[in-house]
């Protein structure tokens, strides 16, 4: 899915090994991710996924090298959805409080610059929060916060999104809208590396899936990869037992008579 | 910037003799603690927000009680009792900054290394003031530890204002990245935000404000100034905009109360202790408002 026109950078993790104390967090990860497609990370709890991704931000000292390659001359704009903000839920703040401080410097409390102001309400109208603008942002549900934080990544307009776990409170509606995103992602070109445990969401909206377990599992399009004994290889540690059957049962109903 | 000073009393007292301005106001050294009032209060209610938000409320707690200890090192140093702010700045910034320093190296929980600094630095405090015993009066103390509105000179307002001026100039740019640096490290990262350097801003800032502030509000009592005025706001606003007002109104006006009610009644109180009075006042008048107009609890939107 790499289209000529893409304004995202190429991501290449290259031997990338990370040791915290006397855990190996991740061991020899080598892989490439396209500029302007969408590239799923999935793989157990505990696998190293949300290492790599802080990996990647620049936030943990690694062995190997990680490449971004920008198609112009400058670096873009990377945006990053966390899977929470921690904050006192009784806090009185607004959501358009909330993204006030994450996307502009006037001090929030003075309200939206009038530079922001527009590009505000346009991220919280894509992501369907528009009537819930002046609601408190604690007082919000676990998927409407999480779709605040989806509009957040729209400010600046990125070049590279980062996702960690993005659906895991989304209701159905929401995850249309993550769906329309990932969509306008791909068709501006923008390169979207993400984290996701729903494997049936993977094989419908990525381009090119990568297993994690520490180490690479497996990497390739998704309809190849997600592959009924793939799985059972995927979730087979007793990490996640759990996880191993519902992304079964998600993705091949079948399956569960099998196994049993 | 004495002489604007001295342009603030002589209108005051002007207001005063004329009856426009309470009766108080003739004596200099009210007019001097009500500057320092009008000061203290929108400062410490404004940073008092991000103390909230960042829950650094039993830190900026600490670094009142650390003051105690630094005045105690500046009258042993030979400085002036009446106001040893080169050991008062020296030892509360090292006091912030060596612990948010070991909280970053040891991962300790803040609460955990607040309570082992503030006793270590009570402890020392408590030793040097009982050498002191012997040489100064130890009454003298008794205004550090609770303020006192009768001391406060043009030094001390030049303090407050070089102060309150550079908080401002610092909080207010850094405002929303103080607050996205404790929502999410690594997000605020992403978005160009340097966590670790603003978090010994923010130690820096609630530090030279707390000790700027001692004189008027006293070691013990300023922290409280940081929290409660914040605390009461934060049950009477839905956004920040109100939560902001509220917090900067509510300290303005327990310091002027606080200041201002004891000389016009004549009583014996300390005006730190006024001033806190007032405040944890306000607060419970908040308190008894959200639980009594459902308004304030509820959703508005």
């Amino acid at each position: 899915m790499t289209s000529f026109s893409a304004t995202g950078p190429a991501l290449a993790f290259d031997a990338v090994s990370l040791t915290l104390g006397r855990t190996d967090i991740l061991q020899n990860v080598s892989f490439a991710v396209a500029p302007g497609s969408v590239h799923a990370l999935v793989g157990p709890n505990g696998g190293g996924k949300t290492s790599l991704v802080r990996t990647l931000l620049g936030q943990t000292p690694h062995n190997g090298t990680l490449s971004l390659r920008w198609p112009g001359s400058e670096a873009g704009v990377i945006a990053y959805v966390p899977q929470a903000l921690d904050f006192d839920r009784g806090l009185p703040m607004t959501v358009d409080d909330v993204m006030a401080a994450m996307t502009q410097r006037r001090p929030a409390f003075l309200g939206l610059s009038p530079r922001r102001a527009r590009e505000i309400g346009e991220a919280l109208a894509r992501v369907g929060l528009k009537d819930k603008r002046r609601r408190r942002m604690g007082a919000l549900s676990g998927g409407e916060r999480q779709r605040v934080l989806l509009a957040q990544a729209l400010i600046p307009r990125p070049d590279l999104v980062v996702l960690d776990e993005p659906m895991s409170a989304l209701d159905e509606p929401g995850a249309r809208i993550f769906a329309d995103l990932l969509a306008s992602w791909r068709a501006s070109g923008t390169t979207v590396l993400w984290i996701e445990h729903d494997l049936a969401a993977v094989t419908r909206w990525a381009d090119r899936v990568t297993g994690l377990n520490r180490h690479i599992l497996f990497d390739g399009r998704p309809a190849d990869m997600l592959t009924p004994e793939r799985l059972l290889g995927l979730f087979s540690s007793q990490a996640a037992p759990a996880a191993a059957v519902k992304a079964a049962r998600d993705l091949y109903p079948d399956l569960l008579e099998e196994v049993q | 910037m004495n002489a604007l000073f001295d342009i603030l009393r002589e209108l005051a007292q002007a207001g005063a003799t004329s009856g426009w301005l309470p009766a108080s106001l003739a004596y200099g050294f009210v007019v001097n603690a009500v500057i320092a009032g009008l000061m203290i209060g929108p400062v410490l209610g404004g940073l008092g927000t991000l103390v909230v938000v960042k829950r650094f409320a039993f830190f900026s707690e600490a670094v009142g009680h650390a003051a105690l200890t630094g005045v105690a090192i500046g009258i042993l140093l030979g400085e002036p009792y009446t106001g040893p702010y080169g050991s008062l700045f020296g030892y509360c910034l090292l006091f912030g900054i060596g612990l948010n320093y070991l909280r970053n190296r040891t991962g300790l929980a803040p609460d955990t290394l607040i309570g082992v600094f503030l006793s270590v630095s009570l402890a020392l405090g408590a030793s040097l003031l009982l050498i002191l015993a012997g040489r100064i009066n130890v009454h003298i103390l008794e205004n550090v530890l609770f303020g006192s509105v009768l001391t406060v000179n043009n030094q001390d307002l030049q303090v407050l204002l070089i102060v309150a001026l550079l908080v401002a100039a610092l909080a207010l740019p850094f405002y929303n990245r103080l607050m996205l640096a404790s929502f999410n490290p690594q997000l605020a990262a992403v978005r160009g935000v340097a966590v670790k350097a603003l978090d010994y801003l923010f130690v820096g800032l609630v530090t030279v404000v707390t000790v700027a502030a001692v004189k008027v509000i006293g070691a013990i009592l300023v922290g409280a100034l940081l929290v409660i005025p914040a605390a009461t706001a934060r049950l009477l606003s839905h956004s920040l905009k109100g939560f902001f007002r509220f917090s900067v109104g509510v300290a303005t006006l327990a310091t002027l109360s606080g200041i201002l009610l004891p000389i016009q009644f004549d009583l014996p109180v300390p005006s730190g202790a006024a001033i806190i009075l007032s405040a944890g006042i306000c607060f419970v008048l908040a308190a008894l408002a959200r639980s009594l107009l459902p308004g304030l609890r509820g959703e508005s939107a």
